[in-house]
């Protein structure tokens, strides 16, 4: 049926599809990463200017996603200007006395990026199962490999391939991404991991007998040279706890603070802060919450702890970064009803004031 | 006029690839992304014959492997669009097809690409495709692909019969079809 020309032709792709997935199984720089360079640099080139074309229909599509939550929006919005107002007060007081500390640790800028603002320009199929963007800055703005990538509300991923002008990025919620998470207050530290859904991540914590709850904030650890990831960066919050403390592991399930279907301005930390920020970047009302009201381990229902514009006190108590197991602080246990199993010690202890 | 069929395979699998990137994933839609390159790709495969489908589901492969947030094996793609532009283009005999025909075959492609492509990833080692999610994706990647599938037929359909009328496959618009693929 077919001529010997058609199928010397479709023999040719079959052997070159083949080929293709055998050599890219190899890894590495093989021969392939020339293809794949120029490739991925002209078809970024065309992705760069084909998202201006569409950037009106993308931009209003946001908008409309925008929309179904804008009713809570608004009443977070509000809580937090009146909470702003009130702090702006005490603002001008305190940058003064930063200013001055600042000039005697000679650190200037804690928690400080230099970040390069991009922009998304392309987003991979979703029935690849990779959480992977495009955006629209690459090695010409300064952008290399394993560079952290952040927006506004905490940790958007690192990133894999740059292009002259384009670059990849993987975003946190992929199921092979994995980022080195601290818990902002208890010093505690895990491993965030993807699992492939745009609303949840993976909290794995190394020590099985610290003490964790719903609503705690994740920080990314950081790594050596701020590189995948810069320290201090928002992840998300614990949103379930799974597992009882003192087993072999402690998984969580944490909400990250992006929305992956919204992301459109992201920044790439091109320049890591000098020194661990710590929490300080952390929204303010996810900072270790000092109120007793602790959220049931594993509950089901799952109060939302950041709903409740967490009680802000000036006196915030600054859990000891070592939980030292110390048998007095079985006082502080007893106030969690739910968690009689637990081992008493590892508590933040949020000293009785 | 081979080049001419070369222009309409490379200009429509190329506008399709970077569509589905830059917009339609960008959409956010329930599911899957709406699967634009293998609706064209079929919709190629139908108007010009199983070789054209087959050249064209190959670069499209090629094309969406290599494009930037692309991070999967490349060829993975390749050799499914590649299969499935073939076999759509020899499956039902060009007399005996109806436009509600072609979307079926649309429809079943991209179902079968998603969960495909999947199983490819899948026996290569990548550990991202999670099979609980498989049956909503390909159902809703075929959904789409039926919605997409008139307008990519119809418009194929309607640029073959205007540049390259010697080789339109479909519904014996030429008898003799298949016999013209060889060129």
């Amino acid at each position: 049926m077919l001529s010997r020309r058609t199928r010397v032709l479709l023999s040719v792709l079959l052997v070159a599809a083949l080929t293709f997935i055998i050599l890219d199984l190899r890894g590495g720089e093989g021969p392939l990463s020339g293809i794949r360079n120029l490739g991925s640099n002209v078809l970024g080139g065309i992705e760069r200017v084909a998202a201006t074309v569409f950037s009106p229909i993308t931009g209003a599509s946001s908008w409309w996603g925008g929309m179904r939550d804008q009713a809570a929006q608004i009443q977070t919005l509000t809580t937090d200007n009146e909470r702003m107002r009130s702090e702006l007060d005490r603002l001008t007081n305190d940058k003064a006395r930063v200013a001055a500390l600042d000039g005697l640790l000679r650190v200037a800028n804690v928690g400080q990026y230099r970040i390069v603002p991009a922009e998304v320009i392309a987003v991979g199929p979703a029935q690849d199962f990779s959480w992977t963007i495009t955006i629209d800055a690459g090695k010409r703005d300064g952008i290399e490999q394993e560079m952290t990538v952040i927006n506004g509300d905490g940790l958007v991923g690192r990133v894999l391939k740059t292009t002259a002008s384009t670059a990849t990025v993987v975003l946190i919620v992929d199921s092979t991404s994995a980022v080195g998470g601290r818990v902002a207050g208890s010093e505690e530290i895990g491993i965030v991991s993807g699992t492939g859904r745009q609303d949840a991540l993976e909290f794995q914590m190394l020590d099985p007998l610290a003490d964790l709850r719903n609503g705690d904030a994740l920080v990314t650890f950081g790594s050596k040279g701020g590189r995948p990831f810069a320290p201090g960066i928002p992840i998300g919050r614990v949103s379930e706890v799974s597992g009882t403390p003192g087993q072999l592991t402690r998984v969580a399930t944490v909400t990250p603070y992006i929305n992956v279907s919204t992301l459109s301005v992201v920044g790439v930390v091109t320049v890591p802060p000098r020194t661990d920020p710590r929490d300080s970047v952390l929204p303010k009302s996810s900072q270790v919450n000092p109120s007793p009201t602790p959220v049931p381990l594993g509950g089901g229902t799952s109060a939302d702890a950041s709903a409740s514009p967490a009680p802000s006190g000036s006196a915030k108590p600054t859990p000891s970064p070592s939980a030292s197991p110390a048998p007095t602080n079985e006082t502080a246990a007893t106030v969690l009803p739910p968690k009689k199993k637990k081992k008493p010690s590892a508590t933040p202890s949020a000293g009785p004031s | 006029m081979m080049w001419r069929q070369v222009l309409i395979i490379g200009t429509a699998v190329l506008v399709s690839v970077i569509v589905e990137l830059t917009l339609l994933s960008r959409l956010d839609f329930p599911g899957a992304t709406p699967d634009l390159v293998i609706v064209m790709v079929v919709a190629i495969a139908l108007a010009m014959g199983p070789t054209q489908g087959a050249v064209a589901g190959f670069s499209a492969g090629v094309l969406i492997d290599l494009a930037p947030p692309a991070d999967t094996l490349l060829g993975v793609n390749a050799i499914v669009y590649f299969a499935i532009g073939f076999v759509t283009g020899v499956v039902i005999d060009p007399r005996d097809r109806t436009v509600p025909i072609e979307m079926g075959i649309v429809g079943l492609s991209a179902g079968a690409a998603t969960i495909l492509t999947g199983a490819l990833d899948t026996l290569m080692g990548s550990g991202r495709v999670s099979w609980e999610d498989m049956p909503g994706m390909a159902l809703s990647s075929a959904l789409y692909a039926l919605i997409l599938a008139p307008v990519a037929i119809l418009g194929i359909e309607w640029i073959v019969r205007k540049a390259t009328p010697e080789i339109l496959v479909n519904r014996g618009v030429t008898v003799a079809g298949r016999e013209n693929i060889r060129q």
